[in-house]
C-alpha cells in the first residue's frame, strides 16, 4: 500500500473512534445519571437513610456505608460527584462492592469475564460463519427445496431465544439422555488450572451453552445473508459479468464477497444483543460468566458491582465495535482507498 | 442480399411468467443483423427492448421464459441456433466471445471490491482455462482502454476510483474485450452528459470501424441518437416490432403511424416535449399482459381502420430493404 | 386501492400460515382467560403436577395452574409488544420524518443522536435501566424497551424520505415511464406505509423478546404474570434440571410461535411487495 493510501483509511479508523469514544462518553453518563435521576429508586433511598443516619449518630454507619457514601458522593453538588466519578472510572477505579465488601468491583468481576468472553465470542462467530454460509447458498439456489428449507426453518429457528433453546438442550440432553453435564462451567471440586483433566471437563461443559448460541443466532445470519445475495445476483454488476460470460461459481465468489462486507458492519450491531443473550444463557447454565455475577449483584442490589458490569461490558463491546470497523475498514477497499464511507 | 448474416430472430416470443398469466415483453419478433451494420432500435419504456436484448443472445432468466421462434448465430464457421443450446455452453462459448451487452445502468455494472484488472483475468480464466497467456490479454485490455480514452493504468484501479463516464467507456472496453461479433449497448448513453454521450458514441463507431466487433445493436429512446450513429431503425411497439427500415429512409418517410409520431417528437421544436420522448402520442402504452386484439396500436392511431381491431398486420416487405407491419400498407 | 394491494398476499403460503398462527394465538390471549377463567396467581392445587384432566398443563411449585398462566401471560406478553411497538414507531417516525424534513443542523444533530442510541447496546441499558426501578408495571417495562429500540426505524423512514425529497425516486420513476410527480407520490406513501407495518411487527417481537429477557433475570413486571415470568419462575426452581417439562416448554413455545409466526408475515410481505423479491 503506498503511503498516500494510508491517509483515507487512519481517517476512517479516526472518525470510527472518535465516535465510539463519544458515544462511550454518553453510556457512561446515563450510568451516572440513572441512579440519581430515577425517582423513588432504591439505591438513593438506601444512600440518604445512611446520610441521615451519619449525621445523627456517625458511629452507627459501618464501613460499608461509609465506602457507599464517599463513592456515591452523597451531599456533594451533582457536577462534583460527576466529575470524581469520571475521575474514578478514568482511573480504573470502578468502586467497592457491597456484597463483597471490601472487595473492589474490578477484583469481584475479573474471574468471571474470560468466561463470558471464551462463550460468546467463538459461539459468535461460529454461528456468523455457518449462518452466512446457509444464507449465500439458499440465496444462490433461491426457490429450490434447499432454499426453502434453509429460508423456514431459519424464520423459526431465529425466533427461538437462546435461553430457551438453553433450557431444551439441558432437558434433552442431560436430563433424558444424560450426555452432557446439567450446568456449570467444568465439574464441581475441579480447581481452575491447566491441567488435562480440567480442560477436558472445561470443554464437556462448553458443549450445551455454545450449541444453543449457536443455533440460535444462525437463523438470523442466514435470513440476512440470503436477502443480500437476492439482491446482488441481480445488480448491475452481476448481470454485466454473467453477460461476458462469467462462470456462474466466479460471480457466485464475487458476489458472496460483497455481501460479507456488510455482514461485518452487522456483526458488530449485533454485538449487544448476543451478549445480553448470552449473559441470560449463562444464568440458565449456570455458567460461572459474567451474567452469572451480573444477576446475584442484581438479586442483592449491590448496585456498585451493577454499574460496574455495565460500565466494563460497554467498553468490551466497543472495543469489538472498534475492532470489526478496522477489519471492515481493511477488507473494503471502498473506506481504504477513501470514498463510498456513506452509512 | 449477399452481406454475411450475423443474428437473425425467427417469430421469437418471449414471456414474463407472472402468477398465472404471461407478460408478453417480446412476441413474434423477426429481424436479421447483418455485418458492418449498427441497428437502432427504438421503443417506448416497457416496450420490451431490454428483454429483446437478452432474447437476442439467450440469456433467459427466471421469470422470463422462451416460448417459441429461432435465434441464430453466425459463429464464423457456422451457424448456430442458441435457442437450442445449454446454458452453460452459451456462457462458455457465445457470451462474451461472439456477444456481449453494455447493460442499460453501465454505471454500476463493473464489480465494485475489484481491480478491474483482476475482474479481467478472472474472466479471461472462466473462457479459457489458462490456454491463452493473461499477459497477453492484459496488455490488449490497456489497448482497449487507451482506445475509449482511458488511461491504459486504469485497468489497475478500482471502479469507484472513475467518473460516470469514464466507468461508461470501461465497460465498453470490457464488453469488447474478447473482440464479440455483435455488441448490444442497452440505452448506453441516457445516464451521460452531453459532452460523454458523444464521447460514448464515437467510441463505439471507431470499434466498428476497425471491425473489432461486427454488428452493434444500440438500443434507446432517443432518436437524435439513432439518426447520429445507426444504419437502420427498428421501431418497436408493445412487444412487436412495427417498422424496420434504414435510417434515411425512415426519418424522410416514416411508414408506420407510430413510427410517423415518434419522429414527429424530435422534430418539433420545443425541448419540453422532446425531453419527454414520445409520450405525447395521445393514449397509453397497452398493457403486455393483456394486450389489444388485432394491431396492438390501434387504440391509439389515428388512421385505424375497421381490419386493425380483428386481424395482427404481419410484418411485410414494402421496398426492397424496408419493412412494416400495418395494413395501411398491405391489404 | 388498499383491496388490491392486498390480494396477493393471500396467495402467499407463507403468509396464511403466519397469520394463521398469530391470530389463533392472539385469539388464545382475548379469550383463553375468559374460557379457562382460573386465577393465575393463586395457588389452587398440589405442587408440581403434570398435565392431567384437571391441569391441562400442570401446576407449578406452589399448585399454580400453568394453563391459567400461560393464557394469561401471552395476554401480557401480546400486550407489552404492542405498546412497544407503538412508542417505538412513534418515535422513530417522528425522528425520522423531523429529520428529513428539516435537514441541515436539525438532521445533523437528530441523526447523530440516533446513531448514538443505536450504538448503545440497548437490552444492556434496559437491564441498568430496570434494577433501578423497584416497582415495575407492564406499561413501564414497555416504556423502557420502546425509548431505547426506535433508531434503525427513524434512519429507514429518514432515508426512504429523503429519496423523495431529493427527487431521485421521481427522476427514476420517470425514467420508468411515468410522467408525473403524483405518480411517484402514489408510490413512495405505500412504500413507506408498508414498511412503516413491517417495522411495526418487528417491533412487537422485539418487546415480546425484550420482556421475557428482562424476566429471566428477575426484571420483569413485578406485577401480573407474562411468558417471561412463567420461564423466570421455571428456573429459579429448577424446573428443568428436576424435568418438569410442562413447566418451561409451553410459555417458551407460545414465545417462538408468536415472534416466529410475525417474522413470516413480514417475510411474506417483503416477498409480495418488494419488486426484487417478487416470484415468478
Ligand atoms: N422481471 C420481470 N418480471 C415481470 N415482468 C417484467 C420483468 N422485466 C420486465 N418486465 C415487463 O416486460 C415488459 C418489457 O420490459 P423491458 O425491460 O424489456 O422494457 P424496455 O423497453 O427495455 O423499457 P425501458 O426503456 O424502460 O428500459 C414491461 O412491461 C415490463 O413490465
Ligand atoms: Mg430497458
Amino acid at each position: 500500500m503506498p503511503k498516500t493510501a494510508l491517509k483515507p483509511f487512519l481517517k476512517y479508523v479516526g472518525r470510527r473512534f472518535f465516535f465510539l469514544i463519544l458515544t462511550y462518553f454518553v453510556a457512561i453518563t446515563i450510568i451516572f445519571i440513572l441512579p440519581r435521576a430515577i425517582p423513588g429508586n432504591p439505591l438513593s433511598q438506601l444512600l440518604s437513610r445512611i446520610a441521615v443516619q451519619g449525621a445523627a449518630n456517625p458511629e452507627t454507619i459501618s464501613n460499608v456505608q461509609k465506602s457507599l457514601m464517599e463513592e456515591f458522593g452523597v451531599g456533594k453538588p451533582i457536577i462534583v460527584q460527576y466529575l470524581s466519578f469520571l475521575g474514578r472510572l478514568f482511573r480504573g477505579d470502578l468502586g467497592t462492592s457491597i456484597n463483597f465488601y471490601p472487595k473492589k468491583c474490578l477484583d469481584v468481576l475479573a474471574p468471571f469475564i474470560p468466561w463470558t468472553l471464551f462463550l460468546l465470542i467463538p459461539a459468535t462467530l461460529t454461528a456468523w460463519i455457518i449462518g452466512n454460509t446457509l444464507g449465500a447458498v439458499a440465496g444462490n439456489k433461491r426457490g429450490t427445496w434447499m432454499d426453502n428449507l434453509v429460508l423456514n426453518t431459519s424464520l423459526v429457528i431465529s425466533q427461538i431465544p437462546y435461553y430457551w433453546l438453553g433450557m431444551l438442550l439441558i432437558y434433552t440432553f442431560s436430563v433424558k439422555l444424560g450426555i452432557f453435564p446439567t450446568q456449570g462451567g467444568y465439574a464441581q471440586g475441579l480447581l481452575p488450572s491447566f491441567s488435562f483433566k480440567f480442560i477436558t471437563s472445561v470443554l464437556y461443559h462448553y458443549v450445551l451453552p455454545f450449541l444453543s448460541i449457536v443455533i440460535a443466532a444462525i437463523g438470523g445470519w442466514a435470513i440476512g445473508t440470503r436477502l443480500l445475495v437476492i439482491y446482488e445476483l441481480d445488480a448491475d454488476y452481476t448481470i454485466f459479468a454473467v453477460n461476458l460470460g462469467m462462470r456462474d461459481r466466479t460471480v457466485f465468489k464475487y458476489v458472496f464477497r460483497n455481501i460479507l462486507l456488510p455482514q461485518i458492519t452487522g456483526l458488530a450491531l449485533n454485538l449487544g444483543s448476543a451478549l445480553g443473550g448470552a449473559l441470560i444463557t449463562e444464568l440458565i447454565f449456570n455458567y460461572p460468566g459474567t451474567g452469572y455475577i451480573l444477576f446475584r449483584a442484581l438479586s442483592t442490589l449491590d448496585y456498585p458491582l451493577i454499574q460496574a458490569i455495565f460500565v466494563i461490558l460497554i467498553v468490551a463491546i466497543y472495543f469489538a465495535n472498534f475492532i470489526v470497523d478496522f477489519v471492515y475498514a481493511i477488507v473494503d477497499p471502498r473506506i481504504r482507498l477513501g470514498q463510498g464511507e456513506g452509512s | 442480399m449477399k452481406d454475411t448474416l450475423i443474428l437473425s430472430l425467427e417469430n421469437v416470443r418471449s414471456y414474463y411468467a407472472k402468477g398465472n398469466y404471461y407478460v408478453k415483453a417480446v412476441d413474434g419478433v423477426s429481424f436479421n443483423i447483418f455485418k458492418g451494420e449498427v441497428v437502432g432500435i427504438v421503443g417506448e419504456s416497457g416496450s420490451g427492448k431490454s428483454t429483446l436484448s437478452n432474447v437476442m443472445i439467450m440469456n433467459i432468466k427466471k421469470p422470463l421464459n422462451f416460448i417459441e421462434g429461432k435465434v441464430i448465430l453466425n459463429v464464423g464457421a457456422n451457424f448456430l441456433e442458441l435457442n437450442t443450446l445449454p446454458r452453460q455452453e452459451l456462457q462458455k462459448i457465445i457470451w462474451g466471445r461472439e456477444t456481449s451487452i453494455v447493460p442499460q445502468s453501465a454505471m454500476n455494472a463493473l464489480m465494485p471490491t475489484k481491480k478491474i484488472r483482476d475482474f479481467i483475468s478472472d474472466l479471461v480464466k472462466d473462457h479459457f482455462e489458462r490456454a491463452l497467456n493473461e499477459e497477453e490479454i492484459i496488455e490488449r485490455a490497456k489497448q482497449r482502454f487507451t482506445d475509449v480514452g482511458l488511461s491504459p493504468n486504469d485497468i489497475y484501479r478500482y471502479p469507484f476510483e472513475l467518473s460516470g463516464g469514464m466507468r461508461q467507456r470501461a465497460v465498453i472496453a470490457m464488453a469488447t474485450l474478447l473482440n464479440p461479433r455483435l455488441l448490444i449497448c442497452d440505452e448506453p448513453t441516457s445516464a451521460l452528459d452531453v459532452a460523454n454521450q458523444k464521447l460514448v458514441l464515437k467510441t463505439l463507431e471507431q470499434l466498428r470501424k476497425r471491425e473489432i466487433v461486427e454488428s452493434i445493436v444500440f438500443i434507446t429512446h432517443d432518436i437524435a441518437t439513432v439518426r447520429q450513429i445507426a444504419t437502420r431503425m427498428v421501431v418497436m411497439y408493445a412487444g412487436k416490432i412495427v417498422e424496420n427500415s434504414p435510417v434515411e429512409d425512415i426519418i424522410k418517410d416514416p411508414l408506420h403511424p407510430y413510427s410517423r409520431g415518434l419522429l414527429l417528437s424530435v422534430v418539433t421544436p420545443e425541448p419540453e416535449i422532446k425531453k419527454r420522448g414520445i409520450s405525447f402520442i395521445p393514449g397509453t402504452p397497452p398493457d403486455l399482459a393483456n394486450p389489444p386484439i388485432g394491431c396492438r396500436f390501434h387504440p391509439r392511431c389515428p388512421y385505424k381502420m375497421d381490419i386493425c381491431e380483428k386481424e395482427e398486420p404481419p410484418l411485410k416487405k414494402v421496398d426492397t430493404n424496408r419493412e412494416v407491419a400495418c395494413f395501411l400498407f398491405n391489404k | 386501492m388498499w383491496k388490491a394491494m392486498i390480494r396477493p398476499l393471500f396467495k402467499s403460503p407463507k403468509f396464511i400460515v403466519g397469520m394463521t398462527i398469530f391470530l389463533l394465538i392472539v385469539l388464545m390471549a382475548i379469550f383463553g382467560p375468559i374460557l379457562y377463567p382460573k386465577d393465575p396467581t393463586s395457588f389452587a392445587g398440589m405442587p408440581e403436577q403434570p398435565p392431567s384432566k384437571e391441569y391441562p398443563l400442570g401446576t407449578d411449585t406452589y399448585g399454580g395452574d400453568l394453563l391459567a398462566k400461560v393464557l394469561n401471560g401471552t395476554r401480557s406478553s401480546l400486550y407489552v409488544g404492542f405498546l412497544v411497538a407503538i412508542i417505538s414507531m412513534s418515535i422513530g417516525l417522528l425522528v425520522g420524518i423531523f429529520s428529513a424534513m428539516k435537514g441541515g443542523i436539525v438532521d445533523e444533530l437528530l441523526m447523530s443522536f440516533t446513531n448514538i442510541v443505536l450504538t448503545i447496546p440497548s437490552i444492556l441499558l434496559a437491564i441498568l435501566i430496570a434494577s433501578y426501578l423497584r416497582i415495575r408495571s407492564l406499561e413501564v417495562i414497555a416504556v423502557i424497551l420502546g425509548i431505547l429500540s426506535w433508531p434503525w426505524f427513524a434512519r429507514a423512514i429518514r432515508a426512504q424520505l429523503m429519496s423523495l425529497i431529493n427527487r431521485e425516486y421521481v427522476y427514476l420513476s420517470r425514467l420508468a415511464g411515468y410522467g408525473d410527480f403524483r405518480l411517484a407520490i402514489e408510490d413512495l406513501i405505500p412504500a413507506i406505509a408498508t414498511y412503516t407495518f413491517m417495522a411495526f411487527i418487528l417491533f412487537i417481537n422485539g418487546g415480546i423478546l425484550g420482556e421475557a429477557g428482562l424476566s429471566l433475570i428477575g426484571l420483569g413486571p413485578t406485577k401480573g404474570v407474562t411468558l417471561g415470568v412463567v420461564l423466570q419462575w421455571a428456573v429459579l426452581m429448577e424446573a428443568v434440571r428436576r424435568g418438569l417439562w410442562w413447566w418451561f416448554i409451553p410459555p417458551g413455545l407460545v414465545i417462538v410461535l408468536l415472534t416466529s409466526s410475525l417474522l413470516i408475515i413480514t417475510t411474506a410481505m417483503d416477498e409480495v411487495f418488494n419488486p426484487k423479491l417478487r416470484e415468478r
